[in-house]
């Protein structure tokens, strides 16, 4: 048993070391490629350069005659397709609907470019599962496998992607960031701070108070529940506490630290307010069903934050589709990767339209009737509550 | 190269962190879950010092210090109130993340790209040569981590460090040295949770962000590392132990990038982890001697 | 001298299960008296020991040495006079420590426990002749564990390191207790061979009556909190193992066994 614990060991070390290694023949049968382009260009200087990257994989590959099998899937990679083929590492932070929709939607951005998954575009997609720790071995793992671009979804992996990824050039495109300015992923006037950029989900708190104020005119306060621990949540509220009394509200907020706190949090919260609003807060998102069951019952209306949060039973929203704002970035990353702009000549969008969703069934339940001008312009009405 | 790269310097990075719950595992026989605290806390400390423009190496002493002070609040509460041990940092583990919070401005997550660190500044850009940059983390975190192996070497054959490791070890023999145990096992603490704050520096500089949520988990990561390292590692010879904890810390990042790198999930690597100890433990034969003293 | 004045000592005090062990119980022991101390099971030998060196907390009564007094001084403040050996060998010794490191550590007892090296090379010598006198060849294992030695090895070593330093009290808790009889007369032997030397005040608690009769220049018989027995002095040269056997018998019957 002891000798099989060391034999595991040994070997787990040994294919720390033989694992960076398979990453490489993919990059030499890159540079082959470049070498068959630049002698048809006929630049001798180029030439010459790629025929030496030429000899160092021919090194390589005698070297890694063992590893053969890894090599072999690389390179089919690489054969598929007689053009530009690329490899991208999508880290993203949590498990999460709205993230989800995120990757979905950054796929079909790259896929619209004519950057197709399977076809000329190998993902390597992980999830850190909320841990910051794993994050930045997420990022250093995309890197070993020589990525061509890593696509950070969420501020940490954001963060975690572009400490790690500035060292080796890699282009880090990130999307869900709700403040790249204060998560020092952008300069002040918005343009990058390095090679790396994409898109915020900077909520319309605005239109989101305008909207609210139209649906209920006599509201007074408005809850928000948030995490402590996410700094989206944090600058969301300052910038909720800023903007509500111009639209006549008073903003009650109520922190909680974990998903156990939300019961008797969201009891505290319904007793003082008017209706409550819902961030894209990680945690109480996932128990969003919990608040609006309670709310429900003491016929307090709930709004979102975004298509989802419609869907399954928030009255309305003005607000974020993911999917699209996952294509927005899809197509930021694809300009990068064909080399028509670099990241660091991008600054980050925010997405071009925020549209209005709303949920007749749960309006129909709480005895409130969606004005015209506001379900004339939605971009999604729902006449029931989706709960799976 | 890179990967080999990476995982050495996340190793590097926790093996300080490995090394104070080596002090609190091994030698004081404490197990100490405030490091879940204490190295965010090294992290948070970190970035706010930074931001107000305090040098990046003193934040190293100041992340140490903050990070002894919680130590010492767990062992007072141990010592002092009597809380069972595993009760006192949990306790300590709680209150440090709102503490850390307060620290970072009521913010859980406080990005320092802009600022110099310990790996980026002004004097390596002039110094060190263009082809060296990819190594200079790792030479940077290789000598902090030497040095801290070396100062704890140091200090464990002094008669201060003899008697922490009596303490550990046979805690009435403390008391017939007409020693104070529990005020050993308070110093034992600070010195621990000093180096697992000083590893949350460390990180926060070498990441460039703090993040609430990087302390999750420390403290088994640490377990790990010194059981891999004191268990397997020193069957190959008389290392110390000290080395084979910060090897062993290694080897654990390595067994968790390859974990990665062959596409476990990121959800299954606690699994992983957890099957790994328990797989160690085993291995090593030594499991009967922590329940038997806790019995 | 140390006394111990209307010493009240209960368990459990206050519940059903409540057991007196002291009710006015007062001794004196002078300065370089060694004292025997047997009883059976119960009789309050282990608690006395423990009133004394303040591991368990008294109800009442005074506990002076050389007329001060310590009733409410801290365990670990006490035992820089007192010096104690117990009676599982494992007690007075560092398992993951070396011999030289167990001894260094005993040499600096009263001593601060500073930065400076936890060995001082210069003893080193002086760590080896104490070590040689013990006849047991621990002089030349310095660098072992004392992890590995046996019970017996340890027990001399505990003998040893308690008394290495200068003490005013010796306390012996049943220290042969747990070795076998050859290697218990061996370090009855050196116990007695390093009182005499360092002209201790020694308090033994054991369960063997040879030694109790053999060794020291009084005997008390405890029963009950109680001493029922204390003869010192030429009295105590006079008294056989059989007298203590017959009190035993009287002890015994009066409890109804």
């Amino acid at each position: 048993m002891r000798k099989s614990m060391n034999i595991i060991m040994a070997a787990a070390v040994a294919m720390a070391i033989t694992g960076c290694a398979s990453g490489k023949p993919a990059e030499n049968a890159a540079n082959q490629n470049a070498a068959t382009e630049a002698a048809a260009d006929a630049k001798a200087g180029t030439g010459a350069e790629a025929a030496g990257a030429d000899n160092s994989a021919a090194g390589t590959d005698a070297k890694a005659g063992t590893d053969a099998e890894a090599a072999g899937a690389d390179n089919s990679a690489a054969d598929t397709t007689d053009g530009a083929s690329y490899t991208i590492g999508i880290g993203q932070f949590a498990e999460h609907g709205s993230l989800d929709n995120c990757r979905e939607g950054f796929l079909q951005g790259l896929a619209e470019e004519g950057i197709v998954e399977g076809e000329n575009l190998t993902v390597l997609y992980e999830n850190s599962q909320a841990d910051g720790g794993t994050a930045s071995q997420i990022i250093d793992n995309f890197l070993a496998k020589d990525t061509d671009l890593i696509c950070a979804i969420a501020t940490p992996m954001a963060q975690s992607a572009y400490s790690a990824a500035k060292k080796e050039d890699v282009p880090v495109i990130y999307t869900a960031v709700t403040d790249p300015v204060l998560a020092e992923l952008a300069n002040a006037d918005g343009t990058p701070v390095g090679e790396i950029t994409g898109t915020s989900d900077k909520l319309p708190v605005e239109k989101q108070l305008e909207m609210i104020r139209t649906l209920l005119p006599d509201a007074k306060k408005i809850g928000i529940m948030y995490s402590t621990s996410e700094i989206n949540s944090v600058s969301a509220i300052e910038e909720y506490k800023a903007a509500a009394p111009n639209y006549g509200f008073e903003i009650v907020e109520s922190g909680i630290s974990a998903t156990a706190d939300i019961p008797l949090a969201a009891d505290s919260l319904l007793e003082k307010v008017d209706c409550i609003n819902n961030l894209t807060d990680n945690t109480v998102v996932s128990s969003l069903p919990l608040i609006l069951d309670k709310a429900a019952k003491k016929g307090i209306p709930v709004f979102g934050s975004e298509i989802e949060q419609v869907r399954i039973g928030c009255l309305a929203t003005v607000g974020l589709d993911y999917v699209s704002l996952g294509a927005q970035t899809g197509k930021m990353a694809a300009q990068v990767l064909k080399g028509e702009k670099k990241a660091s000549e991008m600054s980050f969008e925010i997405i071009d339209e925020a549209a209005f969703y709303g949920n007749n069934k749960v309006a129909a339940d709480l005895g409130i009737t969606i004005p015209e001008s506001l379900s004339s312009t939605a971009a999604e009405m729902f006449d029931e509550i989706v709960t799976e | 190269m890179s990967i080999i790269l990476g995982v050495l310097e996340e190793g590097l990075i926790y093996a300080v962190m490995a090394l104070g719950v080596y002090i609190t595992y091994k030698i004081l026989d404490f197990p100490d879950l405030s490091v879940d605290g204490t190295f965010p806390m090294g992290a948070a400390v970190t970035a706010a010092l930074i931001l107000k423009g305090v040098h990046p190496a003193a934040t190293l002493l100041l992340a140490f210090f903050t990070g002894a002070l919680a130590g010492c609040v767990t062992g007072l509460i141990h010592v002092k109130l009597k809380v069972r041990d595993l009760l006192a940092g949990i306790i300590v583990m709680t209150g440090l993340y709102s503490i850390n919070l307060r620290i970072a401005g009521g913010k859980s997550n406080l990005p320092i790209f802009s600022r110099e660190n310990i790996f980026e500044n002004a004097f390596l850009e002039q110094h060190v040569p263009e082809a060296w940059s990819p190594y200079t983390a790792v030479i940077i975190l290789f000598a902090i981590t030497a040095v801290c192996k070396i100062l704890l070497d140091l200090y464990l054959n002094t008669r201060s460090g003899y008697l922490l490791r009596a303490t550990g070890d046979n805690d009435v023999l403390v008391t017939s040295l007409a020693k104070d145990k529990g005020m050993v096992r308070i110093l034992g603490l600070a010195i621990a949770n000093g180096f697992v704050a000083l590893s949350g520096s460390i990180y926060c500089q070498h990441k460039g962000f703090f993040e609430i949520s990087t302390g999750t988990g420390t403290m088994v990561m640490g377990l790990a590392s010194v059981i891999i390292g004191t268990k397997l590692l020193k069957r190959f010879g008389a290392v110390k132990a000290t080395t084979a904890v910060i090897l062993g810390t290694i080897v654990y990042k390595a067994c968790v990038s390859l974990a990665i790198a062959l596409g476990m999930e990121a959800s299954d690597l606690k699994l992983i982890t957890s099957v790994l100890f328990l797989g160690i433990l085993v291995a090593s034969g030594n499991k009967g001697r922590k329940v038997k003293a806790h019995a | 001298m140390l006394e111990l004045n209307h010493i009240h000592k209960y368990y459990n005090a206050g519940t059903v299960n409540e057991m007196c062990l002291f009710q006015d119980f007062s001794l004196t022991i002078r300065d370089g008296e060694f004292v025997s101390v047997v009883g059976s099971n119960g009789s309050g030998k282990t608690s006395m020991l423990n009133i004394i060196c303040g591991s368990i907390p008294l109800d009442d009564g005074m506990i002076r040495i050389n007329g001060k007094d310590i009733t409410h001084m801290p365990e670990y403040k006490r035992q820089r006079r007192i010096g104690r050996v117990y009676q599982n060998p494992a007690m007075g010794t560092c398992p993951s420590m070396t011999i030289l490191e167990n001894m260094a550590l005993a040499d600096n007892k009263g001593k601060s426990f500073n930065l400076r090296p936890g060995t001082n090379k210069q003893r080193i010598e002086f760590y080896r002749e104490q070590l040689h006198m013990l006849g047991l060849g621990l002089e030349d294992k310095m660098d072992v564990k004392v992890g590995v030695l046996s019970g017996g090895q340890r027990q001399a070593m505990a003998l040893l390191m308690s008394t290495m330093t200068p003490i005013e009290f010796l306390i012996l808790d049943e220290h042969t207790a747990a070795l076998d009889p050859k290697t218990a007369d061996t370090i009855m032997e050196l116990t007695d061979k390093v009182v005499k030397e360092k002209k201790l005040t020694t308090i033994m608690v054991t369960h063997n009556l040879r030694f109790a009769v053999e060794y020291g220049d009084r005997l008390l018989m405890m029963h009950q909190g109680q001493a029922v027995i204390d003869k010192a002095g030429a009295a105590k040269q006079q008294v056989r193992i059989d007298d203590i056997l017959e009190k035993f018998n009287e002890i015994s019957v009066e409890c109804g066994n």
